[in-house]
């Protein structure tokens, strides 16, 4: 098990010029690492289809990757969704699933136990997917494996579904309330869309 | 005054004319030959998802990173993808650009029974998020969809046209 703010430092300290759509708890803690106009908090804008949202971001901008900061109770709201995201597969798209096994946001309340997610995504076509052919899942345990892995991750041609199994002890900080026209503007301000 | 329902040909030669350049769509039955003359086209790219809730979250993620989506979707996916369509279009103000299939048309205006409830929701739920419509009935109103780009470029909200009897090559 990896401790989430933990897996949030490491991937703060090495993020460049990527895009980070982020959506539930990792709304509340990812700003804690990250203070960048490349940052999206995606938190209401349809439930399950933050990592949906994330792949028009990638196909529309090839020459950066865009890392999805996805949870499990998530994705099982559009399953359907991994199917469609390993069919078009865009080499620099990252789903870093946050695999807490539960609905972690409104009360911890437990997921069905024997979904595995690696399989899922696996079965959906995103092993060996995209245009390339590099479409990679797996699923990594420690942080140090974690910490040995991202640089390959972040610069090796993908898409990725990475399967991230996390704790967390820290308390959780407020959700953000932002405008959401505000933050659509930001974000193409950023990427220099008219 | 055309036959019922627009080309298929003719309708993606005015969605090149307008700068196209992706169209999310599901096949259905009334949309087929559109989604045939999409797939079959060199420059608008034809994203097919599995359901409509997530066509509406990948085209928001396209414009808001610079390109321009049309969302072609029938009214029982626009019903699916309630949620989406608030959270990625109404919301935050993207100007998602939509053809929306009416199901059911053709059956109720001609007086069959039972009437597809898909049909009789289509525009009040349109209403109801305040999305500005125009109707699409055949070749005649191809220009329908000018004014529905243009206005959801003005407006910086989501506009569309509701498709009423489906397409014809």
């Amino acid at each position: 098990m990896i401790e989430r703010m933990e897996l949030f430092r490491t991937v703060a300290e090495r993020r460049t010029n990527e895009i980070v759509v982020m959506t539930m708890t990792a709304t509340l803690q990812w700003p804690l690492v990250s203070k960048s106009d490349l940052d999206f908090d995606f938190l209401a804008f349809g439930m399950g289809h933050a990592a949906d949202f994330g792949l028009g971001l990638a196909i529309a901008r090839p020459e950066r990757k865009t890392i999805v900061w996805k949870g499990d109770g998530g994705i099982l709201m559009s399953l359907g969704s991994l199917v469609t995201l390993a069919r078009y597969a865009p080499e620099n798209l990252v789903v870093f699933l946050l695999e807490n096994r539960s609905y972690e946001m409104v009360g911890g309340q437990e997921l069905p136990p024997r979904a595995d997610f690696v399989e899922l995504a696996r079965a959906s076509g995103f092993e060996g997917g995209g245009a390339a052919g590099k479409g990679k899942v797996e699923r990594i345990d420690s942080l140090e494996a974690f910490q040995d892995a991202l640089p390959r991750i972040l610069t090796e041609a993908g898409p990725h579904f990475i399967v991230l199994p996390v704790t967390n002890r820290e308390k959780l900080p407020p959700v953000n309330h932002s405008d959401h026209a505000e933050r659509i503007r930001t974000l193409r301000k950023a990427l220099d869309v008219s | 005054m055309s036959e019922k329902g627009a080309s298929a040909n003719k309708t993606v030669r005015k969605l090149h004319e307008l700068g196209f350049t992706h169209a999310l769509m599901i096949p259905d039955s009334e949309s087929r030959l559109l989604y045939e003359a999409l797939e079959n086209d060199p420059e608008i790219d034809l994203i097919t998802p599995c359901r409509e809730g997530e066509s509406v979250a990948i085209a928001a993620g396209l414009w808001t990173g610079g390109l321009k989506p049309l969302l072609v979707i029938q009214n029982t996916g626009l019903m699916e993808a309630g949620d989406s369509l608030r959270g990625c279009g109404v919301g935050p103000k993207v100007p998602l650009r939509m053809m929306v299939g009416w199901r059911g048309y053709g059956g109720a205006t001609a007086g069959k029974l039972p009437i597809d409830s898909a049909y009789t929701f289509t525009e009040p739920l349109l209403q109801a998020w305040r999305i500005p419509t125009w109707r699409m009935m055949s070749d005649d109103d191809l220009g329908t969809l000018e004014l529905m780009d243009q206005t959801a470029a003005e407006t910086s909200y989501p506009a569309a046209v509701i498709t009423g009897y489906g397409f014809k090559p």
